[in-house]
């Protein structure tokens, strides 16, 4: 491997890198649109963008549809977790439940649940019941798995040491069971957070009457491309201030 | 919490769990056909029976056969090209140190982003066909296979530099022989991830779509309500994806052997 | 050695893992029985696998034997006996996500000391064991020296009669180890605790035992007990007395063939080899 630059001052480069990499494409993109005559109606303008996303904001015409998706994130979640950490702490008393239930919740994670959206429209309709039920569905299975995990694998030696002072059920689940899961039982509810978050809306993308992901694809339709930019930038940022307080919050809980 | 507890006679041996964990889906399975009959409305919930009967129709549905051989064809597409891409990326950004630290955050940053919002973007600029469910497929498969190579090279232990380097082995030889082989496991990993976003990607486009391919289908299945014929479709799908990631993962398990 | 009035008594225990049979069979413990008097230290020490640790937590009430009694300070052995008996563990055994003086609080809520009584035990715990200045430290930050003197204050705070320690200095280096035998040896003389303690290391077993009881390979049973007469706290020159030498040496020639037999076992090497001492038969 070619020795490189150590330390600050590699790292000031890399971050020069960074910026003139983006700085780049977004020179590219305005160049795309205005001087070398990429369609406006595939590729709108940057500053027809900017301009669209302002509008958005100042106008609070992303409200009514925010609030919708937050109310079927905030639902999805809450039944998540109830259901995941419930049935995760059962489970993981039993090794042998474990053995069972681990690898059929680990297998189903792996496919893609939003397949079986189309299934919960037909039962529960275009509204946000489905949104919310599929939500609740995906946000699931990483709750239940990181909750089996952490109460499943707390050191043997504590326990002993526990039970050899004395401990009761109640003293063991509060002072030694819980503390020990908790890293990794949040880790669970910020994946479960993010997944829930990503299937909200992409069932409001995929089949939906409002919300955020349904707003962008009625202005795609309409072909409104830079008001459809815009509702994405605005989307990316929502998504991406939503993981980061959950991160932080994350993070909090942990003592490792 | 078997802290306090005599050995005794070990019971249950004869109950795997692997038996168990298909008791538990055959009895989810009878719970669902029963309820099915007696208590839910038959057009909004089938039984398993009537639905594994309308297997047959569903694939002789017209269009439907050729809707999901095209499927595959879309899946594997993307998933040869991820692979391609990533493989070829994640080495580069893995294998310079200046590399690494200017692009990964890039990729990470890039990997972050819900990619759903831009979906009806890419069927407007790709059209209604395959090209536009692969790119969405590339586009979600490709970032964990970069990373995770990109991450098996730079995860290199020092000593096997070290001790390659004092037998004399050139440049080439150090990555061929030391570098590449210990990559190998976390590229493996990363397919398997990268087999994930590929059939997310995939589908979700497929979905999207309600003009053609399988998207199509569940909407005619859904207006007519006709939902024993959805959960076929869904149900092949769903079967499709879970063989697929099996392959990935049988593969994986194969070439990580000398990881502990 | 029978004594008087023993405060732990074993009689004839045995003990095994699994069904003769089964993959996970292991007879771990044959016909086991020794007294341990009042204020002794006794050391348990043998080949790996000899059931040493296995006969600790049936003393200490957190395995059941398959045939045998325990009885401590007049009472059999059912369960735990957190008031009669406390734990020291080779693995470190602190909560991690509790400080110092939080694990000794926690270890007297447990056992069911009254609120008021708890601050004031966990300080003079901590100051017995020269941590006083650690007890908002985490376990992660102290080292492992350290550590287990935290474990042994909070063992301590609990004021039983007896200790038990499953090879409490294995993970430690050698001068940590010799420092923290010397400072159990001043405890053990001014509390008139009764101490049982599994070891690995010879030396450490001469220094710190009244008796000393050796163990065959498995299954496990004493195989002699010797007596180590030398009051506490024993100085550090007694490692270099002639005495020490000539107890340790005999420690040496009881355990050198059950170590033997024990590495075999888990090797597959055929037993004549090891049996012969190790020499081409």
């Amino acid at each position: 491997m070619r020795r490189t630059r150590a330390g600050s001052t590699g790292r000031f480069w890399s971050r020069v890198v960074q910026l003139a990499f983006l700085a780049c494409l977004l020179l590219l993109w305005f160049l795309a649109t205005t001087e070398w005559g990429v369609n406006q109606l595939l590729l709108p303008n940057p500053i027809a963008v900017w301009d669209q996303l302002l509008d958005v904001v100042m106008s609070g015409e992303f409200v009514s549809d925010l609030i919708l998706t937050l109310e079927e994130l905030a639902a999805a979640f809450a039944i998540a977790i109830s259901l995941g950490v419930t049935l995760g702490y059962l489970i993981s008393r039993s090794p042998y439940l474990i053995k069972v239930f681990e690898p059929l919740f680990a297998g189903i994670y792996a496919i893609p649940i939003i397949l079986f959206l189309p299934l919960y429209v037909l039962v529960l309709g275009l509204g946000p019941a489905s949104k919310v039920a599929l939500g609740a569905t995906i946000g699931f299975f990483p709750i239940v798995l990181n909750t089996i995990a952490g109460f499943g694998t707390v050191d043997q030696t504590l326990q002993k040491a526990a039970r050899s002072m004395g401990a009761n059920g109640i003293q063991m689940f509060r002072y030694v069971l819980f503390p020990a899961a908790l890293p990794v039982m949040l880790a669970g509810l910020r994946i479960g957070f993010t997944v829930a978050l990503l299937s909200v809306i992409g069932s409001e993308t995929l089949a939906s009457l409002a919300g955020l992901g349904h707003r962008i694809v009625n202005l795609a339709e309409s072909m409104e491309m830079a008001r459809t930019f815009a509702y994405i930038v605005f989307v990316v940022a929502i998504v991406a201030v939503l993981n980061t307080v959950v991160s932080r919050l994350e993070a909090r809980g942990r003592w490792r | 919490m078997a802290v306090m507890r005599a050995d005794g006679p070990h019971r249950k041996s004869w109950l795997q769990p692997g038996a168990s964990r298909l008791a538990v889906i055959l009895a989810l399975l009878g719970a669902w056909e029963i309820a099915a009959r007696l208590y839910v409305d038959r057009d909004f919930l089938s039984p398993p029976s009537i639905v594994l009967v309308s297997l047959g129709d569903v694939l002789g549905t017209p269009g439907v056969p050729e809707a999901l051989g095209l499927t595959l064809y879309e899946l594997t597409i993307a998933f040869v090209l991820s692979v391609i891409i990533g493989l070829t990326v994640g080495l580069v950004i893995g294998l310079g140190r200046f590399a690494h630290r200017s692009f990964m955050p890039i990729v990470l940053l890039l990997y972050g982003m819900p990619q759903i919002t831009i979906l009806p973007i890419i069927i407007l600029l790709f059209g209604i066909g395959a090209p536009s469910k692969i790119a969405f497929g590339v586009s979600h498969g490709v970032f964990p296979i970069t990373i995770a190579v990109a991450a098996g090279v730079q995860n290199l232990k020092a000593v096997l530099l070290v001790s390659a380097r004092s037998m004399g082995a050139s440049r080439w030889q150090i990555f061929r022989y030391v570098v590449f082989p210990q990559m190998v496991p976390s590229f493996f990993a990363g397919m398997r991830l990268g087999m994930t976003g590929v059939l997310l990607g995939v589908l979700l486009a497929e979905l999207y779509v309600s003009t053609a391919g399988i998207g199509y289908f569940t909407g005619i299945f859904t207006q007519n309500l006709d939902s024993a014929k959805l959960l076929g479709l869904v149900s092949i799908l769903a079967a499709m994806a879970i063989v697929l990631n099996e392959i990935v993962r049988r593969a994986e398990v194969h070439y990580s052997r000398w990881r502990a | 050695m029978q004594s008087p009035d023993p405060v732990i008594r074993v009689r004839n225990v045995s003990h095994q893992f699994g069904e003769v049979g089964e993959a996970r069979y292991v007879h771990a413990l044959m016909d086991t029985s020794i007294d341990v008097a009042r204020g002794e230290l006794l050391c348990l020490i043998g080949p790996s696998g000899c059931g040493k640790s296995t006969l600790l937590n049936i003393i200490g009430g957190l395995t059941r034997p398959t045939t045998g009694t325990v009885t401590v300070s007049g009472k059999p052995v059912r369960g735990p006996m957190p008031r009669d008996l406390s734990f020291i563990f080779q693995e470190n055994a602190l909560f991690p996500w509790n400080t110092v003086f939080e694990n000794v609080l926690l270890g007297m809520t447990f056992q069911g000391v009254a609120r008021a009584e708890r601050q004031d035990r966990a300080r003079r715990a901590l100051e017995a064991v020269g941590l006083a200045a650690f007890g908002d430290h985490y376990p992660a930050q102290l080292s492992g020296g350290m550590r287990q003197r935290a474990a042994l204050a909070r063992a301590l705070s609990l004021q039983t009669d007896i200790l038990l320690m499953d090879e409490p200095f294995g993970a430690l280096d050698e001068q940590t180890r010799i420092v923290l035998g010397e400072d159990l040896s001043v405890l053990l003389s001014e509390s008139k605790k009764t101490i049982v303690f599994v070891t690995h290391s010879l030396g450490e077993a001469v220094f710190l035992a009244d008796r000393v009881a050796v163990f065959s390979a498995r299954p496990g049973t004493i195989k002699k007990v010797i007596a180590v007469e030398e009051p506490h706290p024993r100085k550090p020159a007694f490692m270099t007395a002639p005495k020490f030498h000539a107890l340790r040496d005999e420690l040496y020639n009881l355990l050198h063939d059950e170590i033997r037999k024990a590495m075999s076992e888990s090797s597959g090497l055929p037993r004549r080899y090891a049996e012969s001492g190790g020499a081409q038969a």
